[in-house]
């Protein structure tokens, strides 16, 4: 009897024992083959495609699954930026354009594996690129601008070549095969996931992932921190070796400051999102290595509705783009981190070349601001409303202040109004707005993609509303014209066009910080702005 | 009927009472966003090229394209279901998400309210012994100074000097450091979910990470919880009975423990469960700079993006910890002095 009434006793004792030396602490990862990224923002979705998801989701998505091809990289002012013109093959071995640009042909590695072990075939990439055209998902507007557009574009020839025929010879077809969302997913273990309602498998491969990528999810736990571990098959990088980092940490750290002092006690290897002032001080201390490039696919505005008067005369918009302090708006919103485009001086009046964007002969002149409104019929000023979004604040609220007061100096009186994000964009999508700042980003930057995008039709990135039959008749012939002189000149036109008409102040393209420990290597600016971890390594 | 059991039918009879409310609450937050400005589907149609067709997809996913009052007959009949929608932000279950990160809330809430009791009642009850003297005006200050300095910026200061220039607290990032492997769910608490797990190393990590937030947190609400000490006690003090226990020669003990305080205790119990109440909602900014995953950052970001199902879910949960609360709050009013009836 009494060791009856002994034994729970012991065995709590045991089973404590047991438990004990079962999670003696696990053996800790070497933190040098480890790279811990931290962020203001976070991923949502392992599906980049899915409506919503973020800038960090994208970026994720660059190192889980591969594409057809792959942007390579230049030296920009020395600093590693994407390469448009430069398409090398990623799942793809090889691939042909036809002499007359309608058929692009892809020829799979023969030794590609998915993350699961069975071979990427030419059906796994038809059903990749089908989904994207065809499901309700971000791919279809993106491949849109690269005349994909149907299923029947994508024919398999064998299992391992891939063609794609185009109605019109489109530059932007290949560029767009390249970009995020045409990510080649496995089709056998997608399609085990697919229901009557969702054929493609999106809710499944929101939270899972199948692909043949160069990192595997660890975990991932949506707002906090995503973990992936290296695929050690992956040879698709640039040596024909696997991925650096044999772990990577994608950790949300929402203050700023906190991400600053993170880097800088060296628990954190790599941050894009610090403020200005931060990284100018970090940068000034010298113990880190800070790598800014020049957004060159992104560009801030000030925009005005041409649409609503008083903007809808173009007087007015001159005079507001001579009235604008900028050297003083570049100095306090950014502390000088960015490339200017304003400024320029052009001999002969014409601009020096056809590529958007440009810096624009505009530059603080009171005088010519005065004479501009004098013309407009609005010698005594008026009064109108300045908006810019709160997460932009700490940029936005410096120049809205040097925005009001300069203007006010020529009558124009500015009430500024900080909107809340959701609020901002609606309000623009609805194009209730007369004059505020906001920014755009292109993620295959050519001058009539730019004009096509930001400048015609009435939706929502027309900033300024502008309804210019002609301007966009160009921006569309240009779009398919194969002859790069004819081209150049199109360009020259728009931009001039562009100086002329003032639909919206171009004000600089930030600079993107990089700020890492001294050890990281490779750092690259890519296209969706985010880093590609497959880039990075550490000395 | 036991003293146990009337209070039981009692507090069983009052959570009843208390469903009206929390229906309205739901109702009244329901249409509160749908009135505020700023159309989610907009926002979370941002990609580079998301056009009209993006915008009509996303509303069609989160229910906006039917009329108010359809879509408030389809919410409730997803909560009775118990299901709060799904958030965009995330991509989860808004009910996963708050299961998640409720836990971290409330394990910060409460280890900052323990340090402020453990540090306010001994202040006040020091104050209240020699009011105006050194001591009282110390007291004083320092309850000012803890006021007066928003969460953040003693959060950001106490980092400043803990991690980055004494380098003895561990990375602000959260509730564990990232090279840590988390133990078994089974609280949600992790220093309780480390000791179960008998990982004591692992405990104290967790420990370490609580630390610095939840001092921040203290710091703001010792004042209140001071000051209201202090006062109950100067009534207490002054009273006939602790002048009749002094009279009779009791101990210092006997007379300031026993007889004041646990006579003065009862509005100190009332501010507790206020200040606990609005910390778990307010400290918000505490959890942004330590990164803590909790539920307050979440329903910020959340009404920020105009994302609907998150914050109508905070709200709800806030409402019904509300609801607890104060019944806890009511059931130790019995346990602290047996006169007090909850009817």
């Amino acid at each position: 009897m009494r060791f009856v009434s002994f034994r729970p006793a012991t065995s709590v004792l045991a089973i404590t024992a047991l438990l004990l030396i079962v999670t003696a602490p696990s053996q800790a990862q070497t933190r040098a083959e480890t790279l811990r990224y931290v962020t203001g923002a976070s991923v949502n979705t392992l599906d980049p495609n899915i409506p919503g998801s973020t800038r960090e989701s994208f970026a994720l998505s660059m190192s889980t699954y591969d594409r057809l091809v792959a942007f390579g990289r230049k030296q920009l002012n020395g600093k590693w930026v994407f390469d448009l013109d430069t398409i090398t093959g990623e799942l793809a071995e090889s691939y042909e354009v036809s002499p007359d640009g309608l058929k692009l042909t892809f020829r799979l590695r023969k030794d590609a594996k998915f993350q699961d072990g069975s071979p990427v075939t030419a059906e796994d990439v038809k059903w990749s690129l089908d989904r994207c055209v065809t499901a309700p998902i971000l791919g279809k507007a993106q491949l849109l601008t690269g005349s994909l557009t149907s299923a029947d574009q994508f024919k398999v020839i064998d299992p391992l070549t891939i063609e794609v025929t185009l109605p019109k010879p489109d530059k932007l077809a290949l560029p767009n095969l390249a970009t995020v969302y045409p990510m080649i997913i496995n089709s056998k273990v997608a399609k085990e996931h697919a229901t009557a309602d969702d054929p493609w498998a999106t809710a499944w491969l929101k939270e899972h992932t199948a692909g043949s990528g160069a990192y595997v999810v660890e975990s991932f736990k949506p707002g906090e921190q995503v973990i992936v571990k290296r695929n050690e098959d992956w040879n698709r990088g640039s040596a024909n070796k696997p991925a650096f980092f044999k772990r990577i940490i994608v950790q949300s750290v929402p203050e700023p400051a906190t991400r600053a002092n993170l880097v800088e006690r060296g628990d954190a290897d790599l941050v894009l999102d610090l403020q200005a002032s931060d990284v100018q001080s970090l940068e000034a201390k010298g113990k880190l290595k800070v790598v800014s490039t020049p957004q060159y696919n992104a560009i801030t505005y000030v925009s005005m509705n041409n649409q609503i008067p008083p903007f809808d005369n173009v007087n007015v918009r001159r005079a507001i783009a001579f009235a604008l302090p900028y050297d003083d708006m570049f100095k306090a919103a950014l502390f000088g981190r960015g490339s200017p485009l304003f400024g320029a001086t052009w001999a002969d009046g014409k601009p020096a070349n056809g590529i958007y964007p440009f810096q624009q002969p505009v530059k603080l002149d009171l005088d010519k601001a005065r004479e501009y409104l004098k013309a407009a019929g609005l010698p005594e000023g008026f009064s109108t409303t300045f908006s810019f979004n709160v997460g932009q604040a700490s940029t936005a609220e410096p120049m809205a202040a040097l925005v009001k007061e300069s203007l006010g100096k020529i009558g124009i009186k500015v009430d500024i109004q900080k909107l809340p994000d959701a609020q901002m964009s609606t309000q623009i999508n609805e194009k209730k707005l007369p004059f505020y700042t906001e920014g755009i980003v292109a993620w295959l930057p050519s001058t009539d993609y730019f004009y096509r995008n930001f400048y015609t039709g009435n939706q929502r990135w027309n900033y300024s509303s502008i309804n210019n039959p002609e301007l966009a008749a160009i921006a569309q012939e240009a779009r398919f014209e194969p002859d790069k002189a004819k081209y150049e000149e199109a360009g020259r036109k728009l931009n001039a066009m562009h100086f002329d008409l003032m639909p919206q102040i171009m004000l600089w393209q930030p600079n993107q910080d990089a700020v890492m420990a001294p050890s990281i290597e490779g750092y690259t600016y890519e296209f969706h702005r985010q880093v590609d971890y497959r880039d990075v390594s550490r000395k | 009927m036991t003293g146990l059991g009337a209070t039981l039918v009692r507090a069983g009879r009052r959570l009843l009472s208390s469903l009206p409310a929390l229906f309205g609450v739901l109702v009244f937050t329901f249409l509160l966003m749908r009135v505020l400005p700023g159309d989610p589907a907009v926002f979370f149609a941002s990609g580079p090229n998301a056009g009209k067709e993006e915008i009509e997809l996303i509303r069609k996913q989160m229910g906006l394209d039917r009329s108010v009052l359809e879509q408030l007959v389809f919410y409730l009949s997803d909560i009775s279901h118990g299901n709060l929608g799904r958030s965009m932000m995330t991509g989860q279950p808004v009910l996963k998400d708050l299961r998640e990160r409720l836990p971290a809330s409330l394990e910060l809430t409460f280890t900052a309210l323990l340090i402020a009791l453990i540090a306010a009642v001994p202040l006040g009850v020091i104050a209240a012994l020699r009011p105006g003297s050194v001591i009282d005006h110390g007291v004083r200050l320092f309850c000012a100074l803890g006021v007066c300095v928003p969460t953040f910026v003693s959060g950001l200061l106490l980092i400043y000097v803990f991690y980055y220039l004494l380098g003895l607290a561990p990375d602000p990032t959260g509730r564990i450091d990232v090279f840590t492997s988390l133990p078994p769910q089974r609280t949600g608490f992790l220093s309780i979910d480390f000791l179960l797990a008998g990982d004591l190393e692992g405990w104290w990590t967790a420990c370490r990470q609580l630390i610095l937030p939840a001092v921040s947190m203290a710091l703001f609400v010792i004042a209140p919880l001071a000051r209201i000490t202090r006062a109950s006690m100067l009534v207490s003090l002054g009273s006939d009975f602790v002048r009749t226990a002094r009279s009779v020669g009791l101990s210092w003990r006997k007379v300031v423990v026993t007889y004041a305080l646990r006579n003065a205790i009862l509005p100190v119990i009332t501010i507790a469960g206020i200040v606990f109440s609005t910390m778990l909602g307010a400290n918000v900014l505490v959890e942004k700079v330590f990164s803590w995953p909790g539920v307050a950052s979440y329903a910020l970001d959340a009404l920020l993006s105009s994302d609907y199902a998150p914050v109508q879910g905070f709200v709800l949960l806030m409402a019904s910890l509300f609801v607890l609360v104060n019944l806890v709050v009511d059931i130790c009013y019995g346990i602290a002095d047996p006169r007090v009836s909850i009817e």
